[in-house]
């Protein structure tokens, strides 16, 4: 579904990301491993229209969007969901909600929010408060509803364990596995903990310095050694 | 006393149309705009000429909220948008720009203040102690709707709730796919319109001439900063404050009237750097 060919992107002279080849498929988890400054998110900006490439192309579906408007991509369904989550505080969570669902209209909406009511039923109690009150956790969940009300066929998301215990991380990425199966939805995840996205994750690539060092399923990277120790909390990390 | 208040409320509602221009604007561009209060002095001007045209009050007025809108529209589209990605300050350039061009183009015509009629005549209206004047009334009444109107734009409609999630964070809404150009366009028409309605309100009382907006233009900035710069409805209620405690203290302790607003600047920024209303960062985690 996603074909990502031969990208650079830079921001003014300096080149950021090389060579970058990537593919994901409907239903699928695809994690983006790689340490600070790797260059993840700013792929994920890219596939989103935020930045634009150098060179090389990305498609979806065999239509060609880099260089497209935002508002664009996400009506072609790529929905991206920003690390540090960027919720609007001072909104309402049902707003918050709704705008997630900006250009669709207000059948889809009603069926959209049924559906996020469903998955995260803690934001149905707090549909009236502000934002910006909600816990870290919850506004995760937020920021992950939100973007599923623009019903993507693809997500981008960018460290959606940032700042969460553990025991909510798993809850999240338990749902995140779930929905990818019961929407048919791919998911290109970003994630520091790679042995949490590894386990969720059917393939991944891991990003050094801008390129792709290393690609394969999960359980292959799981077992590389070189990935173990740089990743995975092996002896000489 | 209670006359006081009511004038004081009813200068307030012109600062408060004014500073709600200003205070949108800003929140949701990050354009400190100049040009506010001059260009609803340009408006007053024309409703002047269509007024002296014999055209009637009521559709002056909408024809000056309209055009006020189709400014806006022209400004965002036409310059705003041009400039937006190479230089920020360039923006704001603009806005003092079309000061001088507004005044310019209408010292040309307006070399005297010319009186400005009011949009009903008739003496004041007396309740025992209390003298209402017609056009305060009718200053507080419109503004009030507007305020109304215009909150129920920023808080029921698409759009509205958009543009307020603009101001929060532009670049969650952009990745929601909101189309942001087409936003700073509603924005500027609803603050240009706004100036258009302002001006034609406070001209009687004043008159008109290429600068009688600038003070008005000070005092809903003071409003404003009063208000927490980026809440609306912080600068409604500043404007409203502004205008009332002034009013007390221009009656009371005349001689520091024209002081009074530029030293409760400096107090508000030392002592309440927030305003009023300022959004405090209420984010958890």
């Amino acid at each position: 579904m996603l074909k990502i060919k031969n990208l650079h992107v830079g921001y003014g002279p300096i080149e950021v990301l090389h060579e970058i080849s990537i593919e994901a498929e409907a239903s699928e988890v695809v994690a983006i491993l790689g340490s600070n400054g790797a260059g993840k998110s700013t792929l994920l900006k890219t596939i989103s229209g935020i930045l634009t490439p150098t060179k090389g192309s990305i498609s979806i579906e065999d239509i060609v969007i880099n260089g497209s408007e935002p508002s664009k991509i996400v009506k072609m369904g790529i929905v991206h969901v920003p690390e540090g989550r960027h919720i609007f505080p001072g909104l309402t969570v049902k707003d918050n909600l709704l705008l997630g669902g900006y250009f669709r209209n207000t059948e889809d909406n009603k069926k959209n929010m049924e559906f996020v009511m469903s998955t995260f039923p803690i934001l149905k109690d707090r549909l009236n408060e502000r934002a910006g009150m909600l816990s870290g956790g919850e506004q995760q969940m937020l920021a992950l509803g939100r973007g599923l009300m623009g019903n993507p066929k693809l997500l981008l998301l960018d460290e959606p364990s940032l700042g969460l215990a553990p025991k909510i991380t798993s809850e999240i990425f338990q749902i995140i596995l779930d929905l990818t199966k019961q929407k048919e939805m791919g998911v290109l995840l970003v994630e520091q903990n790679a042995k949490k996205a590894l386990e969720i994750s059917d393939r991944g690539y891991v990003l050094v310095n801008g390129k792709i060092a290393l690609s394969g399923s999960s359980d292959e990277l799981k077992n590389n050694p070189e990935v173990q120790k740089l990743y995975l909390g092996g002896k000489n990390v | 006393m209670f006359s006081l208040f009511f004038r004081g409320l009813a200068t307030g509602s012109i600062y408060s149309l004014t500073a709600m221009g200003i205070v949108l604007i800003l929140s949701t561009t990050n354009v400190m705009n100049f040009s506010q209060g001059d260009m609803g002095m340009f408006l007053t001007f024309i409703a002047f000429i269509l007024l002296m045209a014999k055209i009637p009050y009521l559709v002056t007025i909408i024809i000056i909220i309209l055009m006020g809108i189709f400014l806006g529209f022209l400004l965002e589209k036409g310059l705003m948008s041009k400039v937006r990605k190479t230089s920020h300050i360039g923006m704001v350039m603009i806005t003092l720009a079309l000061t001088m061009i507004f005044e310019g183009i209408v010292g040309i015509f307006v070399k005297t203040p010319t009186l400005f009629p009011p949009a009903i005549s008739g003496g004041p209206i007396i309740f025992g102690t209390i003298i209402m004047d017609r056009q305060d009334l009718l200053s507080l009444a419109i503004s009030l709707a507007v305020v109304i109107i215009l909150f129920l734009a920023l808080y029921r409609t698409k759009i509205g709730i958009a543009s307020r999630s603009l101001a929060e964070d532009e670049y969650a809404a952009k990745l929601l796919g909101i189309p942001v150009k087409n936003i700073y366009i509603f924005i500027w028409a609803i603050a240009f319109g706004l100036a258009g309605l302002a001006g034609i309100i406070v001209a009687p009382r004043l008159s008109l001439e290429p600068t009688f907006m600038l003070v008005i233009q000070l005092k809903a900035f003071i409003a404003a900063v009063l208000g927490g710069m980026n809440s609306v409805l912080g600068a409604v209620v500043g404007g409203l404050l502004l205008g009332v405690v002034e009013n007390f203290v221009s009656f009371y302790i005349p001689q520091i009237k024209d002081s009074f607003s530029l030293i409760l600047v400096v107090l508000v920024l030392l002592f309440l750097p927030q305003g009023l209303f300022g959004k405090r960062e209420t984010r958890r985690a």
